[in-house]
């Protein structure tokens, strides 16, 4: 009689490495997103009830379904043990599936797998491109701020700002309060990258671990903050930045520009009237400029708010407002705006985006450009060889 | 993707240069002139001095003004009409010469004697001071000897790659027009348009200009720029009288069916293939009649007797 061996128990995989997976599985994981549904079954139109979401245990996050589940007990933040799951794939990133087949029960959070962190591939913050996760990025905090959002009912805090390393600059938002301070430099693992607005933008949740670290090689974001104008084409080629800072003269202005009227619930600009969601409402006047900046290697658009027009235009909102009622074609206000600026040179700071039409900055500074004649003369005269 | 044209920074003797066109792609097609010195213009930013404007044409109220924007390297024709009322407004209220700044579309137009007449159609005219005029001077100082830098840098070395020069710094825009550029004018002078950007640099260190300048510039530099005084034009041949007469019928024929009086040249165009005349050939009637000052086109793509 030769040893016939028992059937080897499924293996216990980390989510990193499910795609390799074959049949079967045991994973412990946490869900970090869920939805009940109920799909109806063709054959006798009973409902059958199943959750999906997201789970991750540190490695990577995958999506799952889980058919028949408990009726209650599991929610965002369970950690869970799974024997015999399932894997799939769907566009070709896997999945798990838990079936009658699947044993899954409660588990504790230590019993998540480890993750050394050199098992995830560092990152630079040049290389973050949505949807990347499963990486880990040693990186300095160049500002954090606190902002209260409405999510439902729920009012809650989360700490948003910029990142940087030697590469450059990406926008970070957190759900939970890492305690982030301006200048740390830290080693973060379990973030992933979505897109914000047309750019990266690194999410922080119960998934991430952050750890400060020493990061003597990781250099001072302040100077990047502050850094020099670089060439629009530049920034257009990258598809925008977290922190841009460009120089240019004002070549043109795009509507709407001047006074607009914005809705009272949304602050969405009214055309007719109207807004896009609320329809007919009261609309609330604003000053607002789409200022064309252009360096002589591309052209970006500067979206000033009241303030940053203001200061441009040397008119302020009630004074515009005054005028409308005097002008007998309220077009020539936006003339007006753009007399006093074309021409102009400015230095503006701020995130830019790009899109169809170009690349958009959102002017967090707005200073007007300083050129010093005579150095200019000078260096221009020894290119061309010699003095003039 | 209708992306904003970027305003090349260029001297008024980049302009008086430029003789090649090219169309861009997509659904509007943009016209694009290039220049021997790597710029792709479809807009362009001029730094002068510009002359009280003139009317155009014999309409009244005139409804087309040129004017001339001279810096201290040459001399541009700068117009608007009444699709530029802002800009018209402000080349009108200019009553003496004054520093500019001047945003707009460059035009090309090759005259039936071969020479190509540039003008740039106004978007924007700001009158300025010395100062000011001298820092957009500066910059277009620096960005042209930049471009002309980036041509020998391709000359030198044809094998490296756009990547390679975006990867120094070089934006987009300006390696697609350097290729175009050394492709179109392969035998181009730059050392002599190089010198002559020295006069450029002396305004910029603060000379006081093109007009109390010492030595006159050499009338040649002007020669190719002057729109006016095409040579005396040889009589026209019995098949051009032909042509010329078929193409009156045309836009008679066009201006009296539409509604706002004009004949809408593309239709001319098509009717005068149909009557089996070639493309190039109701291209050179229509000029000489243009010429002539019997057609007058105020708007693109529209005619109408002078």
């Amino acid at each position: 009689m030769s040893d016939v061996p028992a059937p080897a128990p499924p293996p216990e995989v980390r989510l990193k490495d499910l795609a390799t997976a074959s049949g079967p599985v045991e994973l412990v994981a946490r869900i970090v997103a869920v939805q009940r549904r109920e799909v109806t079954r063709r054959s006798d139109g009973s409902r059958r009830p199943l959750l999906s979401g997201i789970l991750s245990d540190g490695s990577a996050s995958v999506r799952f379904t889980w058919w028949d589940p408990p009726g209650e007990g599991i929610e965002r933040g369970t950690v869970v043990r799974a024997v015999g799951a399932e894997v799939g794939s769907f566009r070709g990133r896997p999945e798990v599936t838990f079936s009658w087949r699947t044993r899954v029960g409660p588990a504790a959070a230590v019993e998540l797998p480890t993750v050394a962190p050199e098992e995830l591939p560092l990152r630079s913050v040049a290389e973050l491109k949505p949807p990347a996760e499963g990486f880990r990025i040693e990186v300095r905090v160049a500002r954090v701020a606190e902002r209260t959002v409405s999510v439902g009912e729920e009012r809650r805090i989360v700490h948003e700002g910029l990142l940087a390393d030697a590469s450059g600059l990406v926008a970070f938002t957190s759900w939970s309060d890492f305690g982030l301070k301006p200048g740390e430099a830290l080693r973060i693992l379990g973030g992933y990258v979505r897109g914000f607005r047309g750019r990266p933008q690194l999410v922080l949740d119960e998934r991430a671990t952050v750890t400060r670290i020493d990061g003597t090689a990781i250099p001072d974001p302040a100077g990047r903050l502050r850094g020099p104008p670089r060439p629009i084409a530049a920034i257009e080629d990258e598809g925008g930045g977290a922190a841009v800072a460009v120089e240019g003269v004002v070549v043109g202005l795009l509507p709407p520009s001047g006074v607009v009227y914005r809705c009272p619930t949304c602050r969405r600009t009214l055309s007719g009237g109207l807004c896009r969601v609320h329809g007919t409402v009261e609309g609330t006047p604003d000053l607002r400029a789409r200022i064309v900046l252009d360096d002589g290697t591309g052209a970006a658009t500067v979206a000033a708010d009241r303030a940053t027009t203001e200061q441009l235009w040397g008119v302020t909102l009630p004074e515009a407002l005054r005028r409308l009622k005097e002008l007998p074609d309220p077009s020539v206000l936006a003339e007006q705006l753009l007399e006093s600026i074309v021409g102009r040179r400015l230095r503006v700071r701020g995130p830019a985006s790009r899109d169809e039409f170009g690349l958009t900055i959102d002017p967090e500074s707005v200073e007007p450009g300083e050129i010093d004649l005579a150095a200019s003369a000078t260096e221009l005269a020894v290119r061309l060889g010699g003095p003039a | 993707m209708a992306l904003r044209e970027l305003a090349w920074r260029v001297t008024a003797r980049e302009l008086e240069s430029s003789l090649e066109e090219e169309k861009g792609g997509g659904d509007r097609p943009v016209t694009y002139v290039l220049s021997p010195f790597g710029a792709r213009m479809n807009r362009v930013l001029l730094a002068g001095e510009i002359t009280p404007a003139e009317p155009v044409g014999r309409e009244d109220p005139p409804m087309f003004w040129r004017s001339r924007l001279t810096d201290p390297t040459g001399a541009i024709a700068v117009t608007a009409g009444g699709f530029q009322p802002r800009a018209m407004a402000q080349l009108r209220a200019i009553d003496v010469p004054r520093p500019s700044l001047v945003v707009g579309k460059v035009h090309l137009y090759h005259g039936r004697d071969g020479i190509a007449h540039l003008s740039v159609r106004a978007e924007s005219v700001r009158s300025v001071g010395e100062n000011e005029e001298r820092g957009v001077l500066a910059d277009i100082v620096r960005q042209t000897l930049d471009r002309l830098d980036l041509l020998e840098r391709i000359e030198h070395d044809p094998a490296a790659t756009d990547d390679q020069l975006r990867g120094d710094g070089v934006p987009s825009p300006w390696l697609r027009a350097s290729r175009a550029a050394l492709r179109r004018y392969p035998t181009v002078d730059r050392t002599a348009f190089r010198r002559e950007l020295a006069a450029a640099v002396r305004r910029v260190a603060g000379d006081s200009g093109p007009r109390a300048s010492p030595d006159p510039r050499p009338t040649t530099v002007r020669a190719t720029a002057r729109p006016a005084a095409p040579p005396a034009p040889t009589p026209p041949s019995p098949a051009q009288r032909a042509d010329e007469s078929l193409f009156l019928d045309l836009v008679d024929q066009a201006a009296e069916a539409s509604v706002d009086g004009y004949a809408d040249l593309k239709d001319v165009l098509q009717q005068i293939a149909e009557r089996g005349v070639a493309a190039e050939r109701a291209e050179a009637t229509l000029n000489r009649l243009e010429e002539d000052g019997v057609l007058e086109e105020p708007i693109v793509g529209k005619l109408r007797r002078s």
